[in-house]
């Protein structure tokens, strides 16, 4: 290898595999690591540390300047700059403004959530080394890997090498950047 | 089975607290019960506490069905998480036959003395400004359906369901932890299934006749989609206090875990969520058309006659936060369903606000000298105490001695594995 | 596990438990592995076009040209070329837009609902139902474009100053409308969208396998380059569950806002409380009807029998007789309040609706609502797929009716008998709506040949397989 590898990368052949071999990487101190998978494995976030994900954050900030902007919008129109007599309505009411209100709501959380989503898992990425990998798409289909990055404080290629074996990984590679 | 006394099964702790627990409650429920019925001594009160009374009847009538309605809800859907929740329930569906006894005094005093409780009960009461009941238009075209036989009929019906299909699911249940056979999970699906349906119309007809009907000139289809709503929230919320005093006694200790609160305050969530909706519509839908012949019951609950706000326009602002606003952002946090003091502190927030509602329909009833509804704050609501601490000390002795007479979770079930289990 | 206390010995109740033996039903049937699945799925994408699909889409075309054609027409000679008149001023432009609207909620309530309800049988069918949302709403979205006659000013609906110098009426529930029905549709796409990215990789690197790659690189471009990291899945799974969490309450509430079009006015037959809650019912059912107009002749084609199997096909006809019997619930409602309320309209409305001009469709209504579901408390017939397939056309033939029922015959006799009239659409209404359904094929067709027409991802973590767990003792 003429630069320096990405990382290692082993298969597993069955989610409890992985879920066991999840446990000793992140037993071992890991920190720059992951799992390939082809679908979310149940526990497995917690088989690997991982604390639960910020995206909620943003949802609830999308929720509230939805819901603002629907009644600020409503109000400025109805109340403010040009208030016109409707139906014996009140100019501005909380109860008529709620429909549109709550739809605003809405649209701004799912949009801020698939912001968020995006933005926490640095998506799009279209180049990204595991992407180059021959056994990628067997990653996608029904195979599992365990990817270590080199950049990791405790990656050593020998010992890394070795706990991945000892995890039951199989067909162990090293990845080029 | 274990016969050390430090491993003893844990449904002998229950059979010796409960009897003690039990009649605790009993006698609770039987001080509030006589103080409610002191009242009646006092001149001139006698509608006051019929209608007090049927406040707390129609809070604990609520909470039961609800917990017939997510009994049956359970079997149909062949949930798994729910099966420790769904057998504490089926202890409180004991209650039916002694809120069916506690009705009684009502239907008694519509037909010792007629207009006492509802003023459609008696053709010769005066009303406000427009002569009597008998001579009113609106009534006679309903006469068929609002009249004291057909209330007790009905009454007598509605409990009777109940009562049958409580019997029915509690039977199969606790018969299944003694033989393990399947087929009371079919019976149980079958009552369910035809179980929801009648029960559906019963409480519709029930929150119609007693209820709704006090403002008999009042109608909307809404309303029993919106007493379906609070016997929803009150089971569920009733259910996560017994949950987490059986854990804090040790029962459930190892059996309820974080996920069952969670998910079971997901489902508080969605059905405060629920609530809103329903109360939300029915209350735009005539704010909206604004025709008079609707709108009087709400204006009723906002201003008197002279045109200044009265105190129900703050209950009303009270169930709009209280009921609404405040449960749903609490209970949108994952922390404060899991942890037990911070979901214990919702729900019984809820069932306040759940008897809050049941004021807020029931008590403008009483009306003063102008037609207006009397005011919220005032010597009534110790009447509404006395009641709802009575019926409800009757209704948890029956749940205890339930309680005491069968295993804490169904054994046998073929979900109880699934149960005890649950992840997310 | 429960992970409660570790510290407490475990209450000696749990020796005694045994639970009675009933297996739930393989979500997956035959053992299939994971493999197999992919294979399946991604095969309808990477194979030949089959000749069928081109017979179809060709119908289809032509079908579609109908809307095109009526459209055009519309636009050019000016709104009298549809049926409406006074008193009938909603006519079939508004009964095809609640209809194809409440269609779109199913697949909105198996993504969303179902998710949060933990019923792991959606995933086989949430993909499609997804589509399906979308492209109705794009059927729906066609009438109140088209209906404003002046369509190149639609975009006044929006809240943005135009030329007529004041603002939309918010007050309107035909405004909310806009809101609501647009948010329903970005939101399906949204939704849709994310659920496809990891299916899009799996494709990206089959053919890139495959060598094929015009193809790698177009589905790698929406891709987004995941990769199946677990770090991304963990906020992929949040965001998913937040986009149902969101996606629930925008669907009651689009089909709410749509019943207070009715409900905020205050005709007899219109002006009624539980107008809400009974939309959201009676378009759960059509939409459910739908799903199972569709899936039942795809999984026939493709033989997918092994994903779609018998339990989902069941428990699609059980939310179908569940929505049926709210429905029939709430039409005993208002048909008690309009007697318990002795409003003589209102009183009217009902017994018009039964026997006056408009009669034959009510009793198709109530025969294709209350008594069809009926049929799905029979196993016998859950199991005979051709006749769920025929009752669901019947299903969704009801709610149609249902529609026209309360929008015609409400505004066809009111208040005052001077003013009674009596509507028939034209064939440029006529042509208009059947042609939808062109539209709705045209896009369907090219979903299921150019997409995966179920989440792979989602069905394999609901496979046995995808327990880490799996051969470890536990409960």
């Amino acid at each position: 290898m003429a630069a320096q590898s990405y990382g290692l990368v082993a298969t597993f052949d069955s989610a409890p595999a992985i879920y066991e071999a999840a446990k000793k990487v992140r037993d071992a101190g890991y920190k720059h690591w992951d799992c390939i998978t082809p679908f979310p494995i149940h526990g497995l976030d917690g088989a690997m540390g991982l604390k639960r994900s910020i995206v909620p954050r943003f949802s609830l900030v999308g929720g509230l300047c939805g819901f603002s902007v629907g009644m600020g919008l409503i109000y400025f129109t109805s109340a403010i700059d040009y208030p016109l007599i409707v139906g014996g309505k009140p100019f501005f009411s909380p109860l008529y403004a709620f429909p549109v209100a709550y739809e605003l709501t809405i649209l701004f959380t799912a949009f801020a959530t698939i912001f968020g989503m995006f933005f926490t898992n640095r998506l799009p990425m279209h180049y990204h080394p595991v992407l180059k990998l021959d056994r990628i798409a067997d990653a996608q289909d029904d195979k599992f890997l365990i990817v270590i990055e080199s950049r990791d404080p405790k990656f050593n290629a020998a010992h890394t090498q070795a706990l991945l074996e000892a995890a039951g990984g199989k067909a162990i590679a090293e990845i080029e950047a | 089975m274990s016969t050390h006394a430090a491993t003893a099964s844990s449904s002998l702790p229950a059979e010796t607290a409960a009897p003690a627990g039990a009649s605790k409650a009993l006698v609770v429920g039987i001080v509030g019960i006589l103080l409610t019925a002191a009242g009646l001594f006092v001149p001139g009160n006698g509608k006051v506490i019929a209608l007090t009374w049927l406040v707390g009847l129609s809070f604990w009538v609520a909470i039961a069905i609800g917990m017939l309605l997510l009994v049956m809800i359970h079997h149909i859907f062949d949930a798994s998480w729910s099966v420790v929740l769904r057998r504490q329930f089926e202890h409180g569906l004991s209650a039916f036959k002694w809120l069916g006894l506690l009705f009684v005094p009502l239907l008694v005093a519509t037909w010792v003395k007629p207009g006492s409780v509802w003023k459609w009960t008696n053709l010769d009461y005066q009303l406000h400004g427009h002569g009597t009941v008998g001579e009113d238009i609106l009534y006679v075209k309903k006469a068929a359906f609002l009249n004291p036989t057909m209330l007790t009929v009905m009454t007598v019906a509605f409990f009777g369901l109940w009562m049958f299909l409580s019997a029915r699911l509690r039977k199969a249940s606790f018969t299944q932890d003694t033989d393990g056979d399947i087929k009371w999970t079919f019976h149980n699906r079958v009552t369910a299934a035809a179980g929801l349906f009648f029960t559906a119309l019963t409480l519709t007809a029930a929150s119609i006749y007693w209820i709704k009907s006090l403002e008999y000139h009042w109608f909307s289809t809404m309303y029993g989609v919106w007493f379906f709503a609070n016997c929803a929230r009150g089971a569920l919320a009733i259910g996560v206090l017994v949950l987490l005093w059986l854990y804090a006694r040790g029962d459930l200790k190892g059996i309820l875990n974080t996920n069952h609160m969670h998910s079971v305050g997901q489902l508080v969530f969605a059905f405060t969520v629920f609530w809103a909706y329903i109360s939300f519509s029915q209350y735009f839908l005539i704010w909206g058309a604004n025709i008079p012949e609707e709108t009087f019951w709400y204006n009723l609950r906002e201003i008197n006659a002279d045109g200044f706000a009265n105190q129900w326009k703050w209950v009303g602002m009270a169930l709009l936060f209280g009921h609404f606003l405040f449960p749903f952002l609490y209970l949108l946090s994952y922390k404060n369903k899991i942890i037990h003091s911070r979901i214990k502190f919702i729900v019984i927030c809820i069932l306040a606000t759940i008897l809050l509602d049941m004021c807020y329909n029931i008590l403008p009833a009483l009306k003063d000298a102008h037609g207006d509804a009397k005011p919220f704050l005032s010597l009534n609501l110790l009447w509404v105490a006395t009641s709802v601490i009575g019926i409800g000390g009757v209704c948890v002795w029956s749940y205890l001695r339930s309680f005491a007479t069968t295993k804490l979770i169904p054994i046998r079930d073929p979900r109880i594995g699934e149960c005890l289990t649950h992840h997310e | 596990m429960a992970h409660a206390d570790t510290t407490v010995a475990k209450p000696a109740i749990l020796a005694e438990v045994k639970p009675a033996s009933l297996p739930r039903a393989e979500l997956v049937e035959n053992n299939r592995s994971f493999a197999w699945v992919t294979d399946k799925i991604c095969g309808i994408i990477e194979g030949k076009t089959p000749t069928w699909w081109w017979v179809c889409f060709t119908l289809a075309c032509a079908l579609a040209s109908f809307t095109v054609m009526g459209i055009v027409y519309l636009v050019s000679a000016g709104v009298g070329v549809w049926g409406l008149a006074n008193p009938v001023n909603w006519g079939w432009a508004i009964v095809n837009f609640v209809f194809w609207i409440g269609i779109g909620h199913a697949g909105t309530l198996i993504s969303a609902i179902l998710c949060l309800l933990r019923q792991k049988w959606r995933t086989s069918i949430n993909r499609a139902a997804e589509a399906m949302t979308i492209f109705a709403v794009v059927c729906a979205g066609i009438f109140p474009v088209f209906h404003v006659g002046r369509v190149w000013f639609a975009w006044f609906l929006f809240p943005i100053p135009n030329a007529n110098g004041i603002w939309q009426n918010f007050r309107s529930p035909l405004e909310w409308d806009v809101f609501a029905v647009s948010t329903y549709g970005t939101v399906s796409v949204l939704f849709w969208y994310v659920g496809l990215i990891p299916d899009l990789a799996v494709l990206r690197d089959r053919f890139n396998r495959a060598g094929n790659k015009l193809r790698a690189t177009l589905y790698g471009i929406f891709a987004m380059g995941w990769r199946g990291s677990n770090r991304n899945w963990s906020n992929y799974e949040m965001a998913y569950l937040i986009l149902a969490g969101v996606s629930t309450p925008l669907v009651l509430s689009v089909h709410t806002i749509v019943s207070f079009d009715f409900a905020i006015s205050l005709l007899p037959g219109w002006h009624t409380t539980i107008f809400p809650p009974y939309f959201v019912a009676g378009a759960i059912f059509s939409g459910f009807g739908m799903v199972l107009t569709l899936m039942l002749p795809l999984r026939a084609i493709y033989k997918m029998e092994d994903l779609i199997t018998q339990y989902h096909i069941d428990c699609m006809c059980k939310i179908v007789l569940a929505t049926g019997t709210i429905v029939g619930y709430a039409y005993g409602m208002e048909f008690f309040i309009a007697w318990y309320g002795a409003n003589p309209y209102e009183g009217f409305a009902f017994i018009n609706r039964a026997f006056g001009n408009y009669a034959w469709a009510y009793w198709i209504m109530i025969a294709c609502n209350v008594i069809t579901p009926q049929f799905f408390w029979f196993k016998k017939v859950r199991q005979n797929t051709a006749f769920v397939w025929v009752l669901s056309i019947f299903v969704n033939v009801g709610m149609w009716f249902e529609r026209f029922v309360i929008t015609v015959t409400s505004l066809a006799r009111d208040f005052l008998p001077s003013s009674w009239g009596y509507y028939s659409p034209t064939i440029v209404d006529i042509m208009t709506f059947f042609g939808t359904f062109g539209v709705f094929s045209v896009l369907f067709l090219l979903f299921i040949r150019f997409l995966p027409v179920m989440p792979m991802a989602e069905i394999k973590a609901v496979m046995p397989q995808a327990d880490p767990h799996a051969g470890h003792d536990h409960h």
